[in-house]
């Protein structure tokens, strides 16, 4: 049935009744099932990145490793490519590439937008009008659109695909930031520090950054997800990663004239960006309800 | 209906409610147990926490599922008991022989329906009428209720209406059905002074004519001793007393409600006397003039797509007022009288269309960015929310030290023994330095900010509802300390607030804004005894008095059209009346 | 009423505009010569790839390009494209329609999935249903699209073989559209469940309630009537994000789309063309968002009566 609420008398009720538990962040992160997962799949993804000599079974790249369109068998456990590769072995190595997108990506986006949405959200007035309104256009143009327009300047490639992915998603990162700019700058703990003398720097960077910041960790770390999709697209695309690279999207492309002979080439790497994106966003989850418990399931 | 004194018409035995489960279980409600007889207003009075809403929400099954449990009680009305119905049974009774009004008017009325439909579906629901009959009543309510044009009314959507209207449209809505008992949660908590007097008239009247049982939700002891017949007080899930209105007011036998009726300002109480009351042996006195204004206007305009709009709001309009060190002028006025944006422009946290604002003979407004922020010293500023004006992530020890560093008064070694000092001064203790704004209580947080305005030693404290948010307990505690302040360190203050009784124990004048403009200042006891504007008189009359054997008498109707709101003029010395 | 939709005409225009400065400069932005990039491999003379400079406008100052651009814009011509030497115009109307059948149809598809798996979810909050259409929702969240497309095709066209791989009819459109509705689906489900959840909490339903109102009038009238208000509000930017994953799709299932056009146009660096398909993009989006922004102000009187 419906959850009917609360006058703030009820809400006020409620809080007293429920005496303030303050949990650690990382209990809280652990506590529920998305942190949890979350967490598990992206260590497990930096362990293989981390390891991939050590743990993949071949190498990644040589040609003729084992017979070719070999179905999954215990010697090859994902089975191998049209060339003889061994696909767990690129997939493994896949896991280096994979993090460098969301690093390169997310660090490009996250670092202008964020300085976007601070500048523009600070400074009000003109300056926020028309940073903002441009962002916004930008923004309807959608990433896949500017990520291809920045493609067509660059040139394709992978480093290329990571560049333009960051730069796509930066209007994104501009309006989060500017917005969660806005609440924080209207709230009276905000101009309680104006009446106080504080100037520009306190302001911004005592009183508006740390507030802002578990929003930004939090969609940084969705925002890896929507960056390893985006570059796995463009790799299926060919705009994105070049053979030989053992590039997950990649990948899927070289498997799409084989899938009824070697259906494992296809259903394997997706699995791989499929965890890896889950896991991110079950990590991103996580840390919004552990930041925040009040906005949990929303 | 013919009231029967004897056969309670509810009877609610043992209720006791608990949040959570296992070790996270909270008792909210114990064993609460009181009768409602036909006729009668049942007032249920308790501070945040006292668990007076939530007792009243489960009579009806609306509290959050699965988050509450009613573990025990019984609640009998008309031979059956309400907390053991099922869904469907309690839905039959649920706003046709139960109905409810809730604090929030704004939102408590779906915004996609239009007044018509919200208004006449019930009656459908319960009584079965047609549409037509069910219109027929509801514009029958309307105009009961006080709405002119009904039939419009019906076709218009809440966003339409004031908050006032929507609170008469919940009350039409809640009546239309003739219930034998109506549940008012806080019904005029959120309105302005003189909307609740009009509110609190008409339940009264619809009391009578529909001989309906009240039982009123309220921390107001002002509404409860015009309303209620008799009185249960709550505190922290239980019932602390009960009785009737006279007994509780006149000789309440539980140490909790004797300190809470202490603690309600009343209107009058300080009539007689020529200054705020003394709480030191040696107070200071209001001095030279420290701050003076005039001429100050400020409209706030519509942005639109890429340029300000023409038009817009005038928040404030030729506002001009002179305050002396050691001195409280009280800014009071309702809702958009515009005491708080005259707050902030004293401070220059907006800027003025045009006026001046001269601080100890500099004039605010041609300082640069950084002139303004060292002229800050001298000027600090109480917000209304203690619990949003601190910045959750720095320590109450970091939070109270800022000005101080800002100003760079002190450091190292001594701003932490400042600190300290700073931290008993006000009343909390040293160690809770390290804890944050989260880990103190609403009066505690309200403490820390005075701390922090204290800090660097200001002339002037802007004051902007500060205790409005606050427990009538907590807030005279808080008052006592601002009052202690003043009188030892000679402080200025400039208090915003609603609430004249408040204003009545702290003020020394007093300034009532209306729509932007002032339109009566001068000594409190000039302004509060002898009201020479209309709306002053209107305003003072609207004020409930917490004293069951004195009524508040009719409300002066304010004809808002012939209002002077032209510029001041003097009628008796210092005491200044819009012409 | 009125002015909200001039408001949002107008805000569509200057999107619209600001891709026009967008495409002007974006071709300055390539490092080296656009011209050699653009024809270099058609073994042209130095002399040859100086006339197409000057045909192309690109001898002239920035500015003098973009009213040129301007000018031949308002006359409809968008240039010709370099590989096929086809009006840019006319290739993207020929393509377009198939777009928009596949992105109109996943649109359906994600609206009705979606919206009514969230709503559901927000209904049942905290049981095994709302547990089972968020994990749902975030698994499809997280699935690529086209590695979604590629186990429909697998499965349905290869394993099953109910539809044909590829082709130009109906039964073609039914993988790619399913496989972009439901992607979006997910995304739809996650909001309209936490819009759906912030409506439950409001006094309003609490008031239908004390009301003595049946569940289904408090569910439809009340709640379902205010939340369509802010999941409405999302629909253009859902349609922004299926018109983006049209240009995948099409390529997984070969559909003759702009989305094709444009990979197409990326790789082999026609730079008219690529110019002529974000303009075109904008535009559409743009429009469409007008459109959904109207349904949106019907929805709330708030809007509709001001």
């Amino acid at each position: 049935m419906i959850h009917s609420s609360s006058t703030a008398e009820l809400a006020d009720d409620l809080a007293t009744a429920s005496a303030p538990r303050k949990r650690s962040f990382w209990r809280a992160l652990l506590a529920g099932p998305s942190g949890l997962i979350g967490l598990v799949i992206v260590a497990v993804l930096i362990f293989a990145a981390l390891t991939a000599p050590v743990i993949a079974p071949y190498d990644p790249l040589r040609m003729a490793a084992g017979p070719r369109l070999d179905a999954p068998s215990t010697n090859y456990l994902m089975g191998t490519d049209d060339f003889g590769r061994d696909v767990l072995s690129r997939i493994i190595y896949g896991a280096r590439l994979t993090l460098q997108i969301g690093v390169i990506a997310v660090g490009i986006s996250l670092s202008c937008g964020l300085l976007l949405g601070l500048v523009a959200g600070y400074s009000s007035g003109w300056t926020e009008r028309v940073l903002m309104r441009l962002v916004d256009v930008l923004f309807s143009f959608t990433e896949i659109v500017i990520a291809l327009a920045c493609l067509a300047i660059f040139g394709v490639g992978l480093t290329n695909a990571m560049i333009a992915i960051g730069i796509a998603s930066i209007p994104f990162y501009a309006r989060v930031t500017h917005s969660v700019v806005l609440v924080e700058k209207g709230k009276p703990y905000f101009e309680a520090a104006v009446a106080a003398g504080a100037g520009h720097l306190r302001l911004i960077f005592l009183h508006l950054l740390p507030n802002v910041v578990p929003t930004l960790i939090v969609i940084g770390t969705l925002g890896v997800s929507t960056a390893i999709l985006a570059a796995a697209g463009l790799s299926f695309l060919g705009l994105g990663a070049q053979p030989p690279q053992p590039e997950w999207g990649f990948m899927l492309s070289s498997s799409r004239d084989l899938i009824s002979r070697a259906p494992w080439m296809m259903i394997f790497p997706g699995l791989a960006i499929a965890t890896t994106v889950l896991g991110f966003n079950l990590l991103g989850d996580g840390i919004r309800e552990a930041l925040d418990p009040r906005q949990t399931d929303r | 209906m013919t009231p029967d004194t004897d056969a309670p018409l509810l009877s609610v035995r043992d209720l006791t409610i608990s949040f959570g489960k296992g070790r996270h279980r909270n008792v909210a409600v114990k064993d609460l147990s009181y009768d409602l007889r036909a006729g009668e207003t049942l007032a249920i009075v308790g501070e945040s926490g006292s668990g007076k809403s939530v007792s009243s929400m489960a009579l009806l099954g609306l509290l959050p599922r699965g988050a509450a449990t009613i573990e025990a009680g019984r609640a009998r009305f008309d031979g059956r008991d309400l907390l053991h119905l099922s869904d469907e049974q309690l839905r039959g009774i649920r706003g046709d022989r139960v109905t409810m009004i809730f604090q929030e008017p704004m939102t408590s009325l779906t915004p996609v329906l239009r007044i018509g439909q919200q208004l006449t579906e019930a009656l459908i629901e319960h009584k079965g009428m047609s549409r037509s009959q069910a219109a027929a009543r509801g514009r029958e309510m309307l105009t009961l209720v006080g709405l002119d044009d009904a039939p419009r009314r019906m076709k218009q959507f809440p966003h339409e209406l004031s908050g006032g209207m929507r609170q008469r449209v919940m009350i039409a809505m809640a009546m239309a059905s003739d219930p034998a008992i109506l549940l008012a949660d806080e019904p005029t908590t959120a309105l302005d002074v003189t909307v609740q007097a009009q509110i609190l008239d008409l339940m009264r009247d619809l009391k009578a004519r529909f001989g309906t049982s009240i039982i009123l939700i309220t921390h107001d002891m002002g509404v409860v001793a015009e309303m209620a017949d008799r009185v249960v007080v709550m505190r922290k899930g239980r019932k602390i007393e009960e009785g009737t209105v006279r007994e509780i007011f006149e000789t309440p036998q539980q140490d909790y409600t004797k300190a809470l009726l202490a603690a309600v300002p009343r209107l009058g109480a300080h009539a007689a006397a020529a200054e705020p009351r003394q709480v030191v042996d040696s107070p200071s006195r209001p001095g030279a003039r420290l701050l003076h204004t005039h001429g100050m206007s400020k409209t706030f305009r519509e942005r639109g797509l890429f340029a300000a709009k023409a038009g817009g709001t005038a928040a404030m309009q030729d506002v001009g007022f002179d305050l002396a060190a050691g001195e409280t002028l009280a800014l009071v006025g309702e809702s958009g009288s515009g005491k708080s944006t005259t707050g902030r422009a004293v401070l220059r946290l907006l800027e003025l269309d045009q006026g001046v604002i001269e601080i100890g003979g500099t004039d605010m407004r041609r300082l640069s960015g950084g002139a303004v922020r060292k002229a800050r010293r001298e000027m600090q500023m109480i917000f209304q929310d203690p619990f949003a004006s601190l910045n959750p992530r720095l320590s109450a020890g970091r939070l109270v030290a800022e000005p101080m560093v800002i100003h760079g008064l002190a450091k190292g070694r001594e701003l932490q023994d400042r600190t300290e000092q700073l931290f008993t001064r006000v009343g909390l203790e040293a160690d809770h330095m390290r804890r944050f704004p989260h880990e103190f209580s609403g009066g505690q947080r309200q403490r820390l900010s005075i701390a922090r305005a204290l800090s660097v030693n200001p002339k002037l404290i802007v004051a902007d509802e500060p205790t409005s948010a606050l427990d009538v307990s907590v807030q005279a505690q808080v008052l006592e300390l601002m009052l202690e302040l003043q009188q030892s360190l000679g402080l200025a203050y400039l208090f915003i607030s609603h609430d004249m009784a408040v204003v009545e124990e702290v003020a020394h004048r007093v300034a009532v804004m209306r729509r932007g403009r002032i339109v009566e200042i001068g000594p409190r006891h000039a302004v509060l005894n002898d009201p020479r504007h209309p709306y002053t008189r209107a305003l003072l009359a609207a004020v409930p008095v917490p004293d069951p054997t004195r009524t508040r008498g009719t409300l002066p109707t304010l004809d808002t059209s012939t209002l002077p709101t032209g510029p001041l003029t003097e009628i008796a010395p210092q005491h200044m009346v819009a012409s | 009423m009125g002015k909200f939709i001039l408001q949002r005409l107008f805000a569509a225009l200057v999107t619209i505009w600001i891709a026009t400065i967008a495409v002007t400069i974006l071709i300055h932005l390539v490092p080296g010569d656009p011209v050699r990039i653009m024809y270099g491999s058609f073994q042209t003379t130095p002399e040859e790839l100086e006339a197409i400079r000057v045909r192309l406008g690109l001898d002239q100052p920035i500015w003098t390009q973009y009213l040129m651009y301007l000018e031949r814009l308002v006359q409809g011509d968008l240039g010709r494209s370099i590989v096929g030497d086809q009006p840019v115009l006319d290739v993207l109307l020929t393509r377009f329609p198939a777009t928009l059948a596949l992105t109109v149809s996943s649109l359906a598809i994600a609206i009705v999935v979606g919206m009514s798996l969230g709503f559901l979810a927000a209904y049942k909050r905290g049981t095994w249903v709302d547990v089972g259409a968020m994990v749902l929702a975030i698994v499809g969240v997280s699935m690529p699209h086209f590695w979604l497309g590629l186990l429909l095709l697998f499965l349905f066209a290869l394993q099953l073989q109910w539809l044909p791989v590829a082709g130009g009819d109906w039964r073609s459109l039914l993988l790619p559209a399913l496989t972009l509705g439901l992607a979006n689906a997910a995304v739809l489900a996650r909001l309209t469940r936490s819009a759906m959840i912030d409506i439950f909490d409001q006094d309003f339903i609490r008031t239908a309630r004390a009301k003595g109102l049946p569940r289904s009038i408090v569910l439809y009238r009340h709640a379902l009537r205010s939340g369509l208000v802010p999941v409405v509000s999302m629909l253009g930017l859902q349609f922004a994000y299926l018109m983006g994953g049209a240009i995948v799709i099409e390529n997984v299932f070969a559909w003759n789309g702009v989305g094709r056009l444009a990979i197409e146009a990326v790789l082999s660096r026609d730079y008219p063309l690529i110019q002529g398909f974000i303009l075109f993009f904008a535009t559409v989006v743009a429009l469409a968002s007008v459109v959904i922004d109207i349904a949106y102000a019907f929805l709330d009187p708030r809007i509709r009566y001001s």
